[in-house]
């Protein structure tokens, strides 16, 4: 295969040359030869590439343009081997005085570079479970890092908290493990390991700006997720959610490279809930009205003829949807010398969003230097300094937008807005606040990492880093006495502001050595401390005169609301090693151990230790597999075996502390203190062991890669806000608490086909996840949270509610009427089974599981088709089995006629209309959460469908321009599910309510072009 | 190169020793380091107060009221009552799951739970000991005896929780039920230590001798301890401490505020960064322009207590309103019968920012305690008729003992329960009233107002499904044992 390969590369370069010198085939005595070398796809020149003429030592290396040069008493022709790091080492014929040589990246899957945690290897060396994003979601991404984590990882869940731009993703690694101590994973960024928390003073109505949203994506040279205990156990007390590890685009020494980058675009919403227009709401509203008091007749609302003369009234959606602008554009400069190098980069990214005056926008800046300040010592520098705003959707806004009576008008006769729902159920005028209300964040952040490496001996060296990572957020909200939010207050001004401030230092010693040419060892010993404190601030007042100057002017406000401050502080310090051996690059064994202390535990717990194991056999490195090389070039299987730990329970959670609190007497505020919790020495670590094993094959030269990789991970000591009774004086208790267990079976296939012409690279992944409550603390067999349960067997995510058992008819009153729920059962009511078998049903006692939130797989599927210039890439990908709590299908059912209500209402029961599956309208409806709003979350979607053209060289440099390239991206255009709401891709942002879809601004589909030139 | 390795590892200890893995906020008070002052205690003493009430939906800032008040004869859930757990206390279906019922036990846990954190803490500091020192003990106890005195008569045999919880061992979180009768006597025990207090508060609001007093005089009464509660309240009315407002308005007044009549109250004061007392707003119109009626959770039940006053009772339009002028444009709306104890016309726009204060307990109350003791003890007597007279007096309607001078003992009591309904509605009161009667009454009170659903369990509550989930130790009260699954 490899030599099949080589001779269509043979031919290829032949038949570029032959083109390139048609003219003159003539051989020449003491020739001299000029040349360049270009990158075979970019066609950018490449420096540093050496060149060595075939059957001498006469060698050259090209300069920063690529470009080199020989004298030589060689005849044409003579053949040329051309290598460079990276690049598969191509012969070249020369036959006149001036070649051109492309050089094609060396794209074999087993010598990519994975970045583990405090170093890297190549896939090939590499004992755990590790997959690297590929360059196509990486491309693919211009919103935030996360979102190219999406259908590209297997094992890696990822979904949508919120569609409000700047907003963050949900990322579950391997299902999700904790209750309450969070799941999401570690950030590692350029080698500062970050969670992606909130920095919030809380003044901010709505989902908080995600921190994520201030990395700009286009930095990004590479994620790799880290998965499996072997990888994420030198991570410990952080790793038990898995570890994303990302590093932002260095320079390299070759000229300098300009780069602009720019996209236009256009969102809108992928799709409306269907709700009542006025005349149908109109008729709900007589019905329900009629229900409660028939005495008063069938039109109390309106009459048949004032029905007739509505139109549609308003669609509350239609009038806060919107087209949105996102613009993105970004400069890049890059380059260096053996000495130094450097990237330089600037970003601005606007997005409007779908919903009027929201929209998020991102300034940013990024620093990356390397330099080699004496042949032992190397010093560098990465640097990012970001702001974004954010126009955020105030919190129940899209509850509202759903269920404001299409009959309300947005504004009054007199052009004053409609307050509120004039109905029975009081909420404001969505319009209103979309328009008037201010709800807004900055954040500016900087994020720096500086370091020094230095070679003690020749293979030892030390790292020394010191790493700040300082987040500014402030808040501002107005909320002004023209629209309902406001009135009673008059107005009310809030600012808040809100700071969180890391520092790091990691110190490191690697050896590597060779021993005896066949005994690799690579020992790793450091420690490392981070500190974090965050403080905020909030500041308000109302009963203002007017509504001109917002929150600027505080002290316009005629009352100053109490102002507030906050501070807490955690500390983390870790000794951490690990060794990597190999025997002749066929058995590996990796092990590593850190000591996490932590002061977020109880002082009888502050220390945790999280050691981690694998082995691996090359199987294909032995000799007795040469046989089947041509077709199975490498085969790897390996195993791992360790403990990580979680964290994430926020600070002061062992101490009983106290919290102010007021009273009054006379006009005088006076303040007391009160307990808030009783303290718990022991609270400790969440544990995490993991078992993973898994086979990597190669196929055709790596033409077909294969990846499976089967875990268990068992999770124990959980951290959970234990529920203990009220008789205490408190509510609830962290301790650790009950095992979760998630096991699966993830693959991944890609596959790399094609010659320069043509190729096609496929990546699909699919994994298979269960998760399961294996023991609950306190010998309990369930708790219940709200709509959830957690019991012993089940899993997290689980929704606990009534099941439906069709609508009460009126033949049926007496047998059935006890199954309503209702103390005077009536035709219309809806049925619900009696779970507990007691011969009537009621809210507490009748509950059961109804779904989970967890798919039965997930999966993803990328495919690249290049064609000469042209490139076509299409990520499809896919959730199976989910369940979606449709919060809002809830409300959109109840059919009180006091809000509006989905379009099933025009099924609702009437003696005339028997309906077997919308019940009566009525006044006052108990709001039971059964199985009916428990939806099947399984979707389809063709993620992003990228067109790209890549200008023909020599027209680009007609342009004065190294290369230009255009792009056509849609996103999300086409979607296959049976959920009713507006995306299934979609979960309520808090760990203990997974897949809960309850006013969640939704998500968007997107269209954009643009444009990538290179100077 | 050895001396940048040196220097290197100097550095990194030197930083070791500025990240301690010790947590020492500084944003928050340990309990370590407090109860040590005089100030200290009267900080955790005013926590007590604060759980009595502070923001809308805690005890006495309209939480009772949507919850115990609305399964009474005078109460339903009004239109914009759309919390279907208030609408079944109103309609009396409500079970162990209602979430109002779960949060009154909570909150009045937790306040018990402040009142012991601020006894255990205070008494075992020796160096407080000064009179402020036990004072605020007594104050203490006087508020853990306002709660108990409250779950014992809506819950029965409940747990007697005295020290502060300081352990999450299972014996320290799972108590038992207590007898009635022992709680009742750790509230008298309460009390009779609370009357130590001072006569007069140097802070007009917090608790006095006269306070434990009066209240001890209901504890008593609630027991049909009778010659106890005659006693005790003739002793608070014999000490001159307390009296009638002239005029039945000050009562309710802003400016009389913590005044003569006023024994204990919830305080309140609207549009600061205290709260305001949201009865007011519970009880506002929805139909008036420019008052905010969205809160509007408490109707009078149609066609009962307004009614029931006579025109001339001083009281009836200070109870009630049955119009309000809008702030917006100035024309008078008329409405059904509203309660107006509270509404502050300073605040028409935001009702619920009004800054009356609700009496806990008042000398008009003191006077009906002495009547109702007296009554069962001797029947009818000239003494007895003295306090429901005094009421009567003051509302400019007839006294009793002219209009019924040779009344019998069952009628003398029925007058002074009527007397006690019309003089403390929306105070919070009515519920105990009807419960302390016992069933029959209950049932037959509520079935004439309409409320069919009524049966003689309803004079207790059932205790929460979840304490009961948690706490094996705990048992269902009885009357509701036949509801548990």
């Amino acid at each position: 295969m490899t030599k099949n390969i080589n001779i269509l590369l043979w031919i290829s370069i032949l038949l570029i040359s032959a083109g390139i010198n048609a003219q003159n085939t003539q051989a020449t005595i003491n020739s001299t030869l000029n040349g360049t070398v270009i990158d075979q796809v970019t066609n950018q020149p490449i420096p540093g590439v050496n060149i060595q003429i075939k059957g001498t030592t006469h060698t050259a290396v090209t300069d920063l343009d690529g470009k080199f040069y020989f004298q030589t008493g060689q005849k044409f022709p003579y053949i040329l081997i051309v290598s460079y790091i990276g690049y598969v080492t191509a012969e070249h014929t020369a036959t006149t005085d001036f070649v051109q040589i492309s050089l094609k990246e060396d794209r074999k899957e087993l010598d990519e570079l994975v970045i583990i945690g405090y170093g890297s290897t190549t896939k090939k060396d590499y004992t755990g479970a590790a997959e690297t994003v590929s360059s196509t979601a990486l491309k693919a991404t211009q919103r935030t890092l996360e979102s190219s984590l999406q259908g590209s990882v297997a094992g890696v869940n990822v979904t949508q908290t919120s569609g409000q731009p700047g907003a963050g993703l949900s990322i579950r690694i391997r299902g999700g493990s904790s209750i309450q101590g969070g799941n999401e994973p570690l950030y590692v960024i350029d080698g500062f390991p970050l969670y992606n928390s909130d920095v919030t003073s809380g003044v901010l109505s709505g989902t908080p700006t995600n921190p994520l949203s201030s990395i700009n994506p286009a930095d990004i040279e590479s994620i790799t997720v880290l998965k499996d205990a072997s990888s994420t156990a030198i991570y410990g007390s952080r790793g038990a959610n898995g570890v994303v590890i990302i590093t932002t685009k260095k320079g390299s020494a070759s000229a300098m490279t300009v780069n602009y980058d720019f996209t236009i675009g256009q969102q809108e919403v992928r799709n409306k809930v269907d709700v009542l227009d006025a005349k149908g709401f109109a008729r709900l509203r007589n019905a329900a009205l009629y229900d409660t008091n028939p005495a008063l007749g069938t039109n109390q609302y309106l009459s048949d003829a004032q029905i007739a003369a509505l139109g549609k009234g308003v669609d509350w959606q239609e009038e806060a949807f919107q087209k949105g602008l996102v613009q993105n554009h970004q400069l890049s400069i890059s380059g260096g010398n053996n000495q130094t190098k450097y990237a330089v980069s600037g970003n601005y990214y606007n997005q409007e969003g779908i919903i009027k005056n929201t929209g998020f926008e991102r300034l940013s800046g990024r620093v990356n230097l390397t330099s080699k300040i004496s042949s032992k010592a190397r010093i560098g520098l990465n640097l990012t300094i970001s702001e974004t705003k954010s126009k955020v959707a105030p919190a129940g806004l899209i509850t509202s937008l759903l269920s404001m009576p299409p009959t309300a008008t947005i504004y009054e006769p007199d052009g004053s807005y409609t307050l509120r729902n004039p109905f029975e159920n009081i909420f404001a005028n969505p319009i209103a606040t979309l328009n008037e209300r201010k709800n807004e964040a900055i954040t500016d952040r900087i994020l720096g990492t500086i370091y020094g490496e230095y070679d003690i001996l020749k293979n030892l060296v030390f790292k020394v880093s010191f790493g700040t990572d300082l987040i500014f957020n402030k808040e501002k909200s107005y909320l002004p006495s023209s629209i309902y939010e406001g009135l009673i207050t008059n107005g009310e001004g809030k600012i808040g502001t809100a700071d969180s401030r890391t520092w790091l230092n990691e110190n490191t010693l690697t050896y590597s050595k060779v021993f005896g040419e066949k005994h690799n060892l690579n020992v790793l010993a450091g420690y490392t401390q981070q500190n974090s404190t965050k403080e905020f601030v909030t500041a308000g007042s109302q009963q203002f005169v007017n509504d001109v100057t917002y929150y600027y002017s505080l002290q316009s406000g005629n009352v100053a609301l109490m102002p507030s401050s906050g501070e807490s502080t955690w500390a983390l310090n870790s000794y951490l090693s690990r060794v990597n051996y190999n025997y002749d690059s066929k058995y590996f064994l990796t092990a590593s151990l850190r000591a996490d202390g932590s002061s977020r535990f109880g002082k009888n717990n502050k220390w945790g230790y999280f050691p981690s194991f694998a082995v691996a056999w090359q199987i294909s490195n032995e000799d007795f597999f040469t046989p089947v090389k041509d077709v199975i070039n490498s085969l790897k299987i390996r195993t791992s075996y360790g403990a990580t730990g979680n964290q994430e329970i926020g600070e002061y959670q062992s101490l009983a502390t106290l919290s102010s609190v007021k009273y009054l007497f006379g006009d005088q505020i006076y303040t007391g203190f009160t307990p808030t919790r009783i303290s718990n020495d022991d609270l400790g670590w969440e544990l995490t062991n993991q078992f993973d094993a898994g086979v990597d094959v190669g196929f055709f030269d790596d033409k077909l890669n294969l990846t499976v990789d089967v875990y268990r991970k068992t999770t124990k000591d959980l951290l959970l806000a234990v529920q203990i009774p009220y008789t205490t004086g408190f509510t609830s208790s962290l301790q650790n608490f009950g095992t979760v267990q998630n096991q699966g079976i993830e693959l991944g296939i890609n596959t790399a086909l094609g010659n320069t012409a043509f190729s096609w690279n496929s990546n699909f992944n699919i994994s298979f996840n269960s998760n399961k409550i294996i023991a609950l603390g306190n010998d309990a067999e369930f708790y219940t949270f709200g709509n959830y349960i957690l019991r012993k067997g089940e899993s997290l995510g689980t929704f606990y509610g009534a099941v439906t058992d069709g609508i009460l008819q009126t033949a049926d009153i007496a047998t059935k009427g006890a199954f309503t729920g209702n103390a005077t059962p009536k035709a219309g009511d809806r049925l619900y089974k009696d779970i507990n078998g007691d011969g009537a049903f009621t809210t507490a006692a009748d509950r059961t599981s109804i779904g989970d939130a967890q798919p039965d797989f997930i999966f993803g599927f990328t495919n690249t088709f290049t064609y000469r210039g042209f490139e076509l890439s299409a990520l499809i990908n896919g959730s199976v089995g989910n369940k979606i709590l449709n919060g809002n299908a809830q409300a959109l059912e109840l059919y009180n006629g006091q809000q509006n209500a989905s379009t099933s209402a025009l099924d609702a029961w009437t003696p005339t209309n028997p309906s077997t599956s919308t019940p009566r309208a009525k006044l006052d409806p108990a709001p039971i959460f059964s199985d009916r709003f428990v939806e099947d979350g399984s979707f389809v979607r063709i993620k992003n469908i990228t067109f790209s053209y890549n200008l023909p060289k020599k027209v680009s440099e007609k342009l004065l321009l190294t290369s230009v390239k255009f792009r056509v991206v849609g996103e999300n255009l086409f979607t296959f599910t049976k959920y009713t709401g507006f995306d299934p891709e979609v979960t309520n942002g808090t760990t203990i309510s997974p897949g809960t879809d309850t006013g969640i601004y939704p998500a968007s589909k997107t269209i954009s072009g643009g444009l990538i030139v290179t100077f | 190169m050895k001396n940048i390795t040196l220097y290197s590892l100097l550095l990194i200890f030197s930083l070791s020793a500025c990240n301690p893995l010790d947590e020492n906020p500084k944003a928050f008070i340990g309990t370590g380091n407090f109860y040590n002052t005089t100030e200290d205690a009267d900080a955790a003493v005013l926590s007590i107060y604060n759980a009595i009430n502070s923001s809308t939906h805690t005890l006495y800032n309209r939480l009772i009221q949507i919850s115990i008040e609305m399964a009474t004869d005078d109460y339903e859930a009004g239109p914009r009552a759309r919390n279907a757990h208030v609408r079944a206390l109103s309609n009396l279906t409500h079970d162990a799951s209602n979430d109002r019922m779960l949060e009154i036990w909570r909150q009045s846990y937790d306040g018990i739970n402040r009142a012991n954190v601020a006894i255990d803490n205070i008494a075992k500091n020796p160096n407080l000991n000064s009179q402020k020192d036990i004072d605020l003990i007594n104050e203490a106890k006087f508020l853990r005896a306002v709660l108990y005195f409250n779950i014992v008569r809506w819950f029965g045999d409940v747990p007697l929780v005295l020290h502060e919880t300081t352990s999450l061992t299972p014996e320290a979180i799972n108590p038992p039920n207590t007898p009635e009768a022992d709680v009742y006597a750790q509230i008298e025990t309460d009390l009779l230590d609370a009357e130590a207090l001072p006569i007069v508060q140097p802070i007009k609001g917090r608790i006095t001798s006269g306070a434990a007093k009066s209240l001890l005089s209901k504890v008593y009464l609630t027991q049909k301890k009778w010659q106890k509660a005659a006693d005790k309240s003739k002793e608070v009315i014999d000490s001159k401490v307390y009296d009638l407002f002239e005029n039945f308005a000050d009562v309710f007044n802003v400016a009389t505020k913590n005044g003569k009549e006023h024994i204990f109250s919830a305080q309140f004061k609207g549009l600061t960064n205290w709260n305001g007392n949201m009865l007011a707003s519970t009880a506002a119109p929805t139909s008036v322009p420019g008052i905010a009626g969205d809160q509007a959770d408490a109707l009078h039940t149609a066609g009962g207590l307004f009614e029931a006053f006579a025109e001339n009772d001083k009281r009836k339009y200070i109870t009630f309103a049955i119009e309000f002028v809008s702030p917006t444009d100035g024309k008078t709306y008329k409405v059904a019968p509203h309660f107006n104890k509270y509404f502050d016309p300073t605040t028409p726009a935001s009702p619920g920012q009004s800054s009356k204060n609700t009496p806990i307990i008042r000398f008009a109350e003191i006077l009906l305690i002495n009547s109702e003791a007296l009554n069962e003890l001797n029947g009818p007597t000239t003494e007895a008729f003295a306090g429901i007279d005094r009421v009567r007096e003051r509302a400019g309607i007839d006294l009793l003992s002219v209009t019924s001078p040779s009344i019998s003992q069952d009628d003398f009591r029925e007058a002074v329960f009527e007397e006690r309904r019309k003089e403390l509605v929306y105070e919070y009161q009515r519920w105990f009233d009807l419960a302390r009667r016992g069933p029959d009454y209950f049932v037959a009170k509520l079935k004439a107002a309409g409320k069919t659903n009524a049966q003689p369990k309803h004079v207790h509550f059932p205790i929460p499904q979840r304490e009961l989930d948690l706490n094996k130790n705990l048992k269902q009260v009885p009357e509701w044992r036949d509801k548990e699954f």
